[in-house]
């Protein structure tokens, strides 16, 4: 076993091709030990082939995927020694609780004392003991994804895999859900794989994120600097909400077409500028008047703990959104208003998506 | 403090798929037992009966004669006709099971299925027991002065056949009615169309496709029949060309299979080009709705629910008359060809003495087949379902040509090339077995294939993932998810293995003769009450088949579970 210095997960340069698609352009990316690292990205963006890969269900057409120090091209899936997590459970619906989770130990050979014991600790640890004997069928969608997640983790596996596994759980359940499976990661300190397109729970649960797209990865950090710092515009887009200004940079500044200007050093290009939602709020007499501008209130929405406004830009018509807090003072739908915002919390893109500012 | 992983086993056979190899081997076994006899056929039909040159003698022939123009002419006609009623029976009935609630629902589907279980050819002559010429029917009414139509000839055979194949159109329509999203009937009512509108706007053109499937189903099984036209047809009267084509390859007076080929050939060509009709007209309409349909069952009102369930059990119960007048007179005494109301058991003495090993026979075919049409169908389905390329494609459409292959096509192409080296096979037990596997393979290959199709491909990654190599996978998951469609396959397959006759008809030999053809040479040859009695036992070991096989399929998964 590794336990020497260097990533426990390591994908190099992986190609996948169907056809003339690209799945995967070229990826790269490395997980220490003990570490979640979620798999964030848009439906088709290659983040399911790339778990399907390090799984050993799809070979890659170029590049290696190593573990642990062993490299795992040509390694059957049956051979990798991983838990995977299904999205839609997996759950073997012939086979009782207990059985499912002491699938995985039967085919190693374990002995069956051991299996009840580490079945029983498995099942204790996702709270489900009380339901060894029953039959899938009687179980909740919770339930099942947790007899997924025992029966993946009971084998010890050198590496979890979990596909979109909350996203047929309704609301409330998915963050109960992943705070369990949170601390029962850390807990255990097994190295994990997470695929999601739900950037909150991304953000909820990751030690660091990479976001992928058009089977490229775009960004990998943690989920504070995916947030606050988005080096390409579509992660900036992708995560949370953000207004898009149009502009263009001349002579160290970038004009805004909805008003507003800004110190900016590149060379003379068309750019946009991306400001958080929340990172917009009502001028004070104090703001300078070039990071304010007017805009006229298309709709208020009431979300309970922020009322978030629907913006037309009064220069350009741009479309904005502003969320404040629910608290604050009230806006009338109809009304022009002033807004501003801290040049510190814009972020500014060239056309190509690169960072600029 | 970590235990050191236990890692799965990764050896050789961790590593081993074994189903394309499996794959090869069953598209080698079509191609020597589908293709070959079949392409043996179409080449010899194009060899002159008396020229032996390469052309189209054999066809000019045909369509020459007047009497191979009328036996083309008969076959569509009872196709035609069989096909309306059989639709006219099975449609009201899929109609009434797929939307309404009403007392009895389940019995009377339970006497629908048993309809299946008796051949045609039973029903044919308990026809004419009843309304043949001295049929006590008949005899009933001439004592009144009416003298009743003749029920030999096309009308009789279109019955017989029509009864035996209603539940075919029912089962399909069925389905196809259960597959049309209610909320598009509901959709139509809300913008105002009457129920007639509905029916006529929505509904009926949504389950087209399935009422065209049954049509072509039904039709090519009163195309492909062999015992109903030789017993109600009384041979040259009435031909028709599955029975031409038997009696001109098995003609006593000279022999030709020339002509037989070209007669196997049209008939093929009939099949065919309404598969592809169908396959067209249906395949331009995609009913087929993402969303989950609406099953519940519409409750009726009293009177309406006792009207449905008397109409329902009318109408099964009348096609059920042949066989319990099957089965009743079988009990009772014969003189001459009169059934006397006096029961006894003489029937099944006189025909145990004559039965020769014909049960024995039929019960070891009929089990070796059935054993070799679960394994064999059941890794084609899933190997077919789960697999995409040429391949498995081409294992699935060869598997698939007999299904609308007429049996006596097929036992002629079987005599014909398989009565010389390299496979000398006529005459011999294996040839009627393989013949049984061939022709039956279809249900069951389509029923694994279906069941397969809706088992989770994620349940065998888990178990991949888990540690399990793929065969093992397929053996402790796959396989006990696939058990009750296997059983329904080989439900199927059962009762119509053990009631095969147009095929063996043409291929067994005196010491390989079974049960079903015992049953026709005595129904044929007038020896009402000895027919009676093996139709009775033909479908009596049906039915006990069939109920041990649902017997099986009831759940029993705390067994399946301590098989891990």
């Amino acid at each position: 076993m590794n336990r020497g210095p260097g990533p426990h997960l390591w994908i190099d340069r992986v190609v996948k091709r169907y056809g003339s698609f690209t799945a995967l352009d070229g990826v790269s990316l490395t997980a220490s030990r003990g570490e979640l690292l979620t798999l964030l990205g848009p439906s088709g963006c290659g983040k399911t082939t790339l778990l399907r890969i390090i799984a050993g269900f799809l070979q890659p057409d170029a590049g290696q995927v190593s573990l642990a120090g062993r490299g795992l091209n040509g390694v059957p899936p049956n051979a990798r020694n991983l838990g995977m997590v299904f999205q839609n459970y997996a759950i073997f619906p012939h086979l009782s609780v207990a059985e499912n989770v002491a699938y995985g130990l039967r085919a190693r050979g374990i002995a069956s004392s051991e299996i009840v014991r580490r079945v029983a600790e498995a099942l204790a640890r996702v709270r489900l003991a009380q339901f060894a004997d029953r039959f899938p069928d009687a179980l909740s969608g919770g339930q099942k994804q947790r007899v997924g997640l025992a029966r993946a983790m009971v084998i010890e596996p050198e590496l979890l895999l979990l596909d979109e596994p909350l996203s047929n759980l309704d609301a409330k359940l998915r963050i109960e859900m992943r705070q369990e499976i949170r601390l029962m990661q850390r807990e255990l300190g097994i190295t994990t794989v997470y695929v999601t397109h739900d950037q909150e729970e991304a953000l909820a649960i990751s030690d660091r994120i990479a976001v992928m797209d058009r089977g490229r990865i775009l960004q990998v950090g943690t989920p504070r600097e995916i947030y606050e710092q988005p080096t390409h515009a579509f992660v900036a887009d992708f995560i949370g909400g953000c207004n898009w200004f149009e502009g263009t940079v001349s002579n160290g500044e970038l004009r805004l077409a909805a008003g507003p200007r800004l110190a900016c050093s590149a060379a003379p290009q068309t750019a946009r500028l991306a400001l958080r939602w929340e990172d917009l709020r009502p001028a004070r007499e104090t703001d300078p008047p070039q990071s304010c501008l007017a805009a006229r209130v298309a709709m208020v929405s009431y979300l309970g703990h922020r009322v978030r406004l629907h913006l037309r830009a009064c220069q350009d018509d741009t479309e904005i959104h502003a969320d404040l807090p629910s608290h604050g003072e009230l806006h009338m739908e109809g009304t022009t208003a002033l807004f501003a915002f801290d040049p510190q919390r814009a972020r500014v893109f060239a056309s190509d998506g690169t960072r600029l500012l | 403090m970590r235990r050191a992983p236990a890692l799965p086993p990764g050896g050789v056979l961790a590593r081993l798929d074994p189903w394309p190899l499996l794959g090869a081997a069953a598209l080698l076994v079509v191609l020597v037992f589908v293709a070959w006899p079949l392409s043996e056929l179409a080449l010899e039909s194009f060899i002159g009966q008396e020229s032996q040159h390469f052309g189209f003698e054999n066809y000019a022939t045909f369509f020459a004669s007047s009497y191979f123009r009328r036996a083309l002419f008969n076959s569509l006609t009872i196709g035609a006709l069989g096909t309306i009623i059989a639709l006219c029976i099975g449609v009201p009935l899929a109609f009434a099971y797929a939307r309404y609630d009403f007392p009895g629902r389940d019995t009377i589907e339970v006497a629908i299925l048993l309809s299946m279980l008796s051949p045609p050819f039973i029903g044919a002559y308990a026809w004419i027991m009843m309304f043949g010429r001295s049929g006590w029917v008949s005899e009933f009414a001439r004592d009144l002065g009416i003298e009743l139509p003749p029920i030999y000839g096309a009308f009789g055979i279109s019955i017989a056949c029509a009864f035996g194949l209603y539940p075919l159109a029912f089962l399909v329509v069925r389905s196809g009615l259960a597959r049309v999203n209610r909320s598009l009937e509901e959709a139509a009512y809300s913008l105002g169309r009457g129920r007639l509108g509905v029916m006529f706007t929505i509904t009926l053109p949504l389950v087209l496709p399935a009422l065209l499937t049954a049509a072509l189903l039904v039709f090519l099984g009163v195309v492909s029949d062999f015992g109903t036209p030789g017993i109600l047809g009384e041979g040259e009267r009435f031909p028709v060309l599955a029975t031409l084509a038997y009696s001109l390859y098995l003609s006593e007076i000279g022999a030709e299979p020339g002509m037989a080929a070209t007669t196997c050939m049209i008939l093929l060509a009939i099949t065919f080009v309404l598969v592809l009709g169908v396959r067209f007209l249906s395949g331009r309409r995609s009913v087929a709705s993402d969303t989950a349909s609406d099953l519940t069952l519409r409750p009726l009102s009293g009177g309406k629910r006792w009207a449905m369930t008397s109409g329902v059990a009318l109408l099964v119960l009348t096609a059920n008359v042949p066989t319990i007048v099957v089965v009743v007179s079988s009990f009772l005494e014969v003189r001459g060809a009169v059934f006397q109301p006096v029961f006894t058991l003489a029937n099944y003495r006189n025909a145990m003495v004559a039965m020769g090993n014909a049960l024995w026979n039929s019960l070891m075919l009929a089990t070796i087949a059935l054993a070799l049409i679960i394994a064999v169908g059941g890794s084609a389905g899933y190997y077919i379902s789960r697999r995409s390329g040429l391949l498995p494609r081409a294992l699935d459409l060869l598997i698939m040509v007999p299904f609308v292959v007429p049996g006596t096509v097929i036992g002629i192409g079987y005599a014909t090339v398989f009565n010389e080296p390299p496979l000398l096979l006529t005459g011999t037990y294996a040839i009627i077995a393989i013949v049984y596997v061939i022709r039956r393979l279809p249900y069951m290959t389509r029923s694994c294939a279906a069941i397969v199709f809706q088992i989770d491909r994620a349940l065998e990654d888990a178990s991949l993932s888990l540690g399990r190599p793929p065969l093992a996978g397929f053996r402790r998951i796959v396989l006990p998810l696939m058990r009750p469609g296997m059983v329904a396959g080989a439900a199927i397959a059962w009762v119509e293995v053990f009631s095969e006759l147009s095929a063996s008809i043409v291929l067994y030999t005196g010491p390989t003769r079974t049960l079903p053809i015992a049953a026709y040479q005595q129904a044929a040859t007038g020896d009402f009450g000895m027919a009676a009695a093996y139709s009775t036992l033909l479908v009596g070991i049906a039915a006990i088949g069939l109920f041990i096989f649902l017997f099986a399929a009831r759940g029993r998964r705390d067994r399946v579970v301590g098989w891990i």
